[in-house]
């Protein structure tokens, strides 16, 4: 039972590590950008969230604020940041990248403190015991969240003309454009769409730890970049197995050798070892 | 040629400046003001203003205004050398204070020692900050003396026997835990398991649902309140009721906030005792919350501490001296927020050790450990 329960913990860790790097991938696969920044829009998501909630007592509008504001300003950031180095070699928009987020973590703090904020009534805490398995409502809801979004991404796209013209600019941008399709369209849904997820993970991340900080991106921030590499940079589909395996990898480290390595040297190894057998990550392709 | 000439000009300049600026006594303070200590950094620096701010206000060092020379060290050893180095040459500091962890407070404590500058280090508690030599000195508890009074706590005063420990694995939580495990036995305690968590954790899932199978009497956790806050919240809310007990890493309002009603119940032992008689502890309380609005904190009272020794042996020394002024400081006799201070042989603190526990959202009383066998710190 407690192996269940630890594979449980896994697999919600990996959905959040899940939802931070999908968007990242998707980033990476259109524009062959490595977005740190990334991990900042999700620190915004949690700020958006608890500053919402703890003015609105909806947490429903919280989750929209976090997922709609947070994504239009990953699209902001790509218009503003990204859009004038494309044609420069990768490490510009990389270093480009890993400035705006030192900037945004000192902004946050500027603006809403060093200490964090915390939930003034914090929601989902309950503790719902299904199926022998001791997880918070919040937890739960992370669970259900991250299938729901990843699923829906999946359905989007699969089966809508956006999903196509996606697709299409990831295999041969000049292909896709001579077919009518608007690249820059495409670009803009693509960092939306990251962002969004990405800010409802810090959300979620905000209530499940009721604490968000100016730094809660610093992890996130390389741990993602770990999860894209081993997921066969720019595969979705292997950024999914990857996260969910990594946060499996990391519940049950955290307990059998925690006293050896921390978790993110755990994390580090894992990585490591599966490159050396699969040099290429676990997946290739979109 | 007309380059040289200004650059001729700027020693002359700068011992202008030097004069202008002799009319302060300099006291450097290094301390984290941004990346992941900043909230820690913050609270440091008000408790250390203030005590200046009071300091000045009463007369100064014999008339003469302190200024507090601040860098901001990222609680990091690779920005707290050069800092130390400029305070020592550039702002020519006869006396500095950490307001910083044990990392970068460890790194600068043997640049002070090697130009024969007196340090003090107000609340980082790795036992080799002060074992870098006679100049350095440390106004709160190392952190083995700290993890010596938790197993008193809990094996002696609580009766709890079956202790699962979750350490956070860096100076402060490794010097905590091994001072408790050199007494647990002694007190009867018996270790079923140890955790450990990186600073960065917040997310307690798997040791939770390990804990819970353990079933164990109590939990030594060490942790700051950015990560207690967040593993008190979900040891709660995951069905683990035994009591939790903490150290001064907690000690902050800002550990309720975040872990809620998890917190009521909650046990740390730390070196501020809120619900004090003393004038001193009183007056820093009310001077505190007026000055920053804040609730006061472990760090606020351990940077006001230290500054405060400082201030005295200032004024006791009437020089500028270095060595006169670590003579004044070894022989400190204060009654400062935080209780007596007076140091031993190696610079190490000499005082009980509060207890206090969580009741209605805020911190109170609970016991005060005064075993100066138990918390005696090391001589060398």
């Amino acid at each position: 039972m407690l192996y269940l329960e630890l594979f449980l913990q896994g697999l919600l860790q990996g959905s959040i590590y899940a939802l931070i790097a999908v968007g990242l991938t998707l980033v990476y696969g259109l524009l062959r950008i490595l977005h740190v920044a990334h991990a900042g829009l999700y620190t915004l998501g949690g700020y958006f969230g608890v500053l919402v909630y703890n003015s609105s007592g909806s947490l429903m509008l919280s989750g929209v604020v976090a997922m709609f504001g947070v994504g239009i300003l990953g699209v902001i950031i790509y218009r503003l940041c990204y859009e004038a180095i494309l044609d420069q070699p990768p490490f510009v928009p990389l270093i480009a990248s890993i400035g705006l987020f030192i900037a945004m973590e000192e902004l946050y703090r500027i603006l809403f403190g060093s200490y964090g904020i915390s939930y003034a009534n914090p929601p989902l805490q309950q503790m719902l015991p299904l199926g022998g398995m001791y997880l918070r409502e919040g937890e739960w809801v992370t669970i259900l969240v991250s299938i729901i979004l990843i699923g829906g991404l999946a359905w989007l796209s699969s089966h809508t003309r956006l999903g196509l013209a996606w697709r299409a600019t990831v295999t041969d941008p000049q292909m896709a454009e001579s077919f009518g399709i608007d690249p820059i369209r495409v670009r803009y849904f693509n960092f939306f769409i990251g962002s969004a997820l990405a800010g409802t993970a810090g959300m979620i991340v905000g209530i499940l730890n009721n604490l968000v900080e100016p730094t809660m991106g610093s992890v996130p921030s390389y741990k993602a970049l770990a999860i894209i590499v081993l997921g066969g940079l720019g595969s979705v589909r292997g950024t999914l197995v990857a996260a969910l395996a990594l946060g499996v990898v990391e519940s049950f480290g955290t307990i059998y050798l925690g006293n050896v390595l921390n978790r993110d040297a755990i994390a580090f190894v894992f990585l490591i070892l599966v490159l050396m057998v699969r040099p290429q990550g676990m997946f290739r392709g979109i | 040629m007309k380059l040289k000439n200004i650059l001729s000009l700027i020693p002359a300049l700068s011992m202008f400046f030097g004069f202008a600026w002799a009319d302060t006594v300099k006291v450097g303070f290094n301390v984290p003001l941004t990346g992941f200590a900043a909230a820690d950094g913050e609270s440091a620096l008000n408790g250390a203003k203030l005590a200046v701010k009071q300091a000045n206000a009463t007369g100064g060092i014999n008339g003469k205004q302190i200024e507090l020379v601040i860098y901001d060290d990222q609680a990091s050893p690779k920005e707290a050398v050069p800092i130390a180095n400029r305070l020592i040459e550039k702002d020519g500091v006869k006396v500095a204070v950490s307001g910083s962890y044990s990392g970068s407070t460890r790194a600068a404590a043997g640049v002070f020692q090697a130009a024969g500058i007196p340090y003090i280090s107000a609340f980082a508690i790795h036992p080799g900050i002060t074992q870098a030599g006679k100049y350095i000195f440390r106004t709160s508890f190392m952190g083995d003396v700290q993890g010596r009074a938790g197993a008193l706590l809990i094996g002696q005063t609580m009766q709890r026997k079956r202790v699962v420990v979750i350490t956070l694995k860096n100076d402060f939580g490794k010097s905590l835990a091994a001072g408790f495990k050199a007494e647990a036995a002694n007190f009867g305690i018996e270790i079923i398991n140890e955790y450990e968590y990186s600073i960065r954790d917040r997310q307690f899932g798997s040791i939770v649902a390990k804990v819970r199978a353990d079933k164990p009497d109590a939990i030594y956790a060490s942790g700051y309140f950015f990560t207690a806050g967040p593993l008190v919240n979900q040891l709660r809310s995951g069905g683990v009721a035994v009591p939790v007990i903490g150290q001064e890493g907690y000690d902050s309002e800002q550990f309720i906030k975040i872990a809620g009603a998890a917190s009521e119940g909650v046990i740390i032992t730390t070196s501020l005792d809120r619900d004090s008689n003393s004038p001193e502890t009183r007056s820093f309380i009310t001077e505190y919350e007026k000055l920053t609005g804040n609730k006061v904190d472990m760090v606020a009272a351990s940077g006001h501490t230290a500054l405060n020794v400082v201030v005295t042996a200032l004024r006791k020394a009437g020089t500028r001296n270095p060595e006169a002024i670590r003579n004044a400081i070894a022989q400190t006799q204060l009654t400062a927020a935080t209780g007596h201070i007076s140091f031993n042989a190696l610079g190490e603190v000499r005082k009980n050790v509060q207890v206090q526990i969580v009741r209605n959202g805020d911190w109170h009383y609970h016991s005060e450990i005064r075993d100066q066998t138990l918390l005696a710190p090391p001589e060398s």
